[in-house]
């Protein structure tokens, strides 16, 4: 101690303009300085690229497969250790004894606590928005058609906040070594839950925050049509809401400052449930439709009218047009259903040209899953529309471009075929006995004739494991409808006036008929063939 | 005056441990000295406003502490050490002394200033950029005297300041004390009775919770004369005796 030689006082004041936010701002500079976030930023990082960065640079450049990522994979390993941080940051009075001295200091207590809290939430927000600024710069780089959604970002920073702040107001009320790990654990299996409930209750469970947009595969939404925000919006509430309430807690107890300091928390804590609580509640009107998740109450009209886009074609004898979000993918589409396309071309109710659309049907399944129609023929004279919605696209899942082109060949090249021959929708399903219609074993006939010569069932490239279904990820809907394979002709193909025998004898006639004789014949019988008026002994 | 307590108490369940204390300082130092369990740090911590008596009267530097307003206008004028000192590992002595600037509402502007003061008045201004974790526990104590005083407290409580000083620097922090003392109300809760003899100007002892003496530090050694009370100092003997009479009139009693 220099009592004799220091100075009696402090050094005057110096004359220098300090504005009112200079106190406060500076206390949030020396938390920024010593927050033990800034020790878990490194993990959180490494854990960026394995959960996310690595999994989104796997998969084709679409900005909604990429932003679904850095909402739901990245928020399941995140949201847990920043629980558990927030809950060390905020024991850390009680661990190290300051209660007392933090607790006699004019500033309210609840303010210094938002001061340490605010702190660990800025470093965990720059992390991951430092993460998705270097994914989406990539994505764009890799040349993603459109704009980024920013809904999902929204989302994933409000639940870093949320995470934060329930974790810190568990390590204030209940400061030990050990309240780290178990806000950890609980914030894990809450989210753990949270998967659960949205399987088994399509209602409340719309409201977990690693869900994107309900049952819809990430490839499925946002490019046709705006990006629907009406979930990510109930989340949000729903988030800020837990946030509130958790930092408005701490600021209940006489210690935390005057009346109307804990007026003012019990008006956020409550202000916090109610938000919480109302965005639940709004979850539970949230709906399927052809685009994504809607919620009426908080739905924009706006976001129904279709983007604006320039098809990118590709001409031939039937033109196929891809949305140019796919335009890479038009080798494939061509190859697989190029053959099919060039022999019906000129038949009565053949596509003259195949455009993509968004989806032709969508409908919710129990489970919280999806079914996406296959491709429609419609339209005088007739267009074949083309869904992509769903389908594993290559790049996606360990897609290979082999398999794309298998599955569009094996499901909607045969769907296609249904159509144009008139076989009803599920008649293979069900069965022809079922049908109870003569007309469609020749219809099956031909069908499966053309199945044949143009090798539309054959088997998947290796690695079958892999073949494209659906859409891969968190929110993977079921198998397109009317996806099945034709039956052989012993199964459930055959009709009351038909053997299995005579059935394969059609099949195996019309197969083995030259393209032009095949295409003729066709092009006199296709509309009898489609009424159900021709008889499997008058296939050629 | 800067502290003025009548009648006051403080349980904690069934234990009492401040017993109606009846006390009046003004600036200087006041030394408050007993054995352990004697309440020294209960009453401390009530002048603190870290806990607010079971009943009684209290008022600090003129205002009430048992509503908001004035317990925050106190706390603004107050530093305090408490017993049990934590600490934040990772901060550097500078930045737990501004930290604790900036809680006391110290006019930003004036707290770099200050906490250069506070830093080099308890003689670490070679370790300002030192993180705490890096100190001796006599260095975190000087630490936690800086932060208390950087505000240039008008009631400054300082519980067990000396625990862990060597000599040296004990005999500097009397100096510190006496130096502070000039304008403040300084209160030293301490066992060392050579501390109150060196600094204090006044000094109570207090036993099971009540106050049995308080006078000047040669009142408390003139106690001993005409007693066999143990001590190595004649003050130590007057605390002795002090506590010795103390306890045979509440024997007595009971």
């Amino acid at each position: 101690m220099t009592a004799a030689t220091a100075p009696a006082r402090p050094a005057p004041p110096r004359a220098r303009r300090v504005t009112p936010a200079a106190g406060p701002v500076r206390l949030l500079r020396i938390e920024l300085r010593r927050s033990p976030m800034l020790w878990l930023l490194p993990l959180l990082a490494v854990l960026f690229y394995v959960s996310t960065y690595r999994p989104a640079m796997g998969n084709p450049p679409f900005w909604n497969i990429r932003s679904a990522m850095v909402q739901s994979h990245t928020m399941l390993v995140f949201a847990p250790l920043l629980a558990g941080a927030g809950a060390w940051t905020g024991s850390r009075d009680g661990r190290r004894g300051m209660g007392d001295l933090v607790g006699v200091t004019a500033v309210p207590r609840w303010a210094g606590q938002f001061a340490t809290w605010a702190a660990a939430t800025i470093w965990a927000e720059l992390l991951y928005l430092g993460g998705v600024g270097v994914l989406y710069g990539v994505t764009a780089q890799q040349g993603a058609w459109g704009g980024p959604p920013w809904w999902p970002v929204a989302v994933g920073v409000a639940v870093v906040a949320a995470s934060c702040a329930l974790g810190f107001a568990a390590g204030v009320r209940l400061p030990g070594r050990f309240t780290a790990g178990l806000a950890a654990l609980v914030v894990f299996l809450a989210l753990a839950g949270g998967a659960f409930a949205i399987q088994d209750n399509q209602v409340y469970g719309q409201i977990w925050p690693l869900n994107v947009q309900g049952p819809f595969p990430p490839d499925s939404y946002g490019i046709f049509y705006p990006y629907l925000p009406d979930l990510a919006i109930a989340q949000l509430m729903f988030l800020a809401g837990l946030a509130a309430a958790a930092l408005g807690a701490l600021g209940l107890p006489a210690a935390a400052g005057g009346r109307w300091l804990r007026g003012a928390a019990a008006a956020v804590t409550v202000a916090g449930l109610a938000a919480a609580g109302t965005a639940t509640g709004l979850a539970g009107t949230a709906r399927v439709e052809a685009h994504g998740m809607v919620i009426p109450a908080l739905h924009d009209a706006a976001s129904d009218r279709p983007a604006r886009y320039t098809p990118v074609c590709r001409p031939g004898t039937v033109p196929v047009c891809l949305q140019p979000a796919y335009r890479s993918f038009m080798p494939e589409v061509n190859a697989a259903l190029g053959p099919l396309l060039g022999q019906l071309a000129g038949l009565p109710v053949a596509p003259v040209r195949v455009t993509q659309v968004a989806v032709t049907t969508v409908q919710s399944t129990p489970g919280n899953g999806i079914n996406f129609g296959g491709p429609v023929i419609r339209g005088r004279p007739a267009v074949l529309y083309l869904p992509l919605a769903g389908v594993s696209l290559p790049g996606e899942g360990h897609t290979s471009a082999a398999q794309f082109a298998w599955f569009l060949r094996d499901q909607y090249a045969q769907e296609i075929v249904n159509e144009l021959v008139g076989l009803p929708a599920g008649a293979v399903a069900i069965g022809l006995n079922q049908v109870g219609n003569p007309g469609h074993a020749a219809q099956f006939a031909v069908a499966r004739a053309l199945d044949q010569v143009l090798n539309l069932t054959g088997p998947p490239p290796p690695n079958d494991s892999s073949a494209p279904g659906p859409a891969g990820g968190d929110n993977a809907g079921s198998a397109p409808t009317g996806r099945s394979g034709r039956a052989g002709p012993g199964g459930t193909a055959s009709d009351a006036s038909s053997s299995p025998g005579q059935m394969q004898d059609a099949v195996d006639r019309f197969a083995a008929m030259s393209v032009a004789a095949r295409h003729a014949w066709l092009g006199t019988h296709l509309a009898a063939l489609r009424a159900g008026r021709i008889a499997l002994s008058e296939i050629p | 005056m800067n502290v003025e307590i009548a009648g006051v108490t403080r349980r904690f369940g069934r234990t009492q441990a401040v017993a109606g204390v009846d006390l009046e300082a003004g600036p200087g130092v006041f030394g408050l000295v007993g054995p352990n369990g004697a309440g020294k740090t209960t009453l401390l911590r009530m002048l603190a406003t870290v806990i607010p008596p079971s009943s009684g009267r209290l008022r600090l530097l003129g205002r009430d502490p048992g509503g908001y307003g004035g317990r925050r206008q106190i706390r603004r004028r107050l530093g305090y050490l408490p017993q049990n000192l934590g600490y934040y590992p990772g901060f550097t002595v500078a930045e737990f002394v501004e930290y604790f600037a900036l809680l006391k509402e110290m006019p930003p502007g004036q707290v770099p200033g200050a906490v250069a003061a506070a830093v080099e008045r308890v003689d670490l201004g070679g370790k300002a950029r030192s993180k705490l974790r890096t100190l001796s526990g006599g260095m975190l104590r000087r630490a936690g005297i800086a932060q208390a005083i950087v505000n240039e407290p008008d009631l400054l409580l300082l519980d067990e300041p000396t625990a862990g000083l060597d000599p040296e620097q004990r005999v500097a922090f009397r100096a510190l004390l006496r130096d502070l003392a000039q304008r403040a109300t300084v209160i030293v809760s301490t066992h060392l009775v050579e501390d109150v003899g060196a600094a204090c100007s006044e000094v109570a002892v207090m036993d099971t919770g009540r106050i049995v003496f308080h006078g000047t530090p040669d009142e408390l050694t003139a106690r001993a004369e005409g007693t066999d009370a143990a001590g190595d100092s004649p003050l130590e003997r007057g605390y002795s005796a002090v506590l010795a009479a103390a306890r045979s009139v509440a024997g007595a009693r009971s």
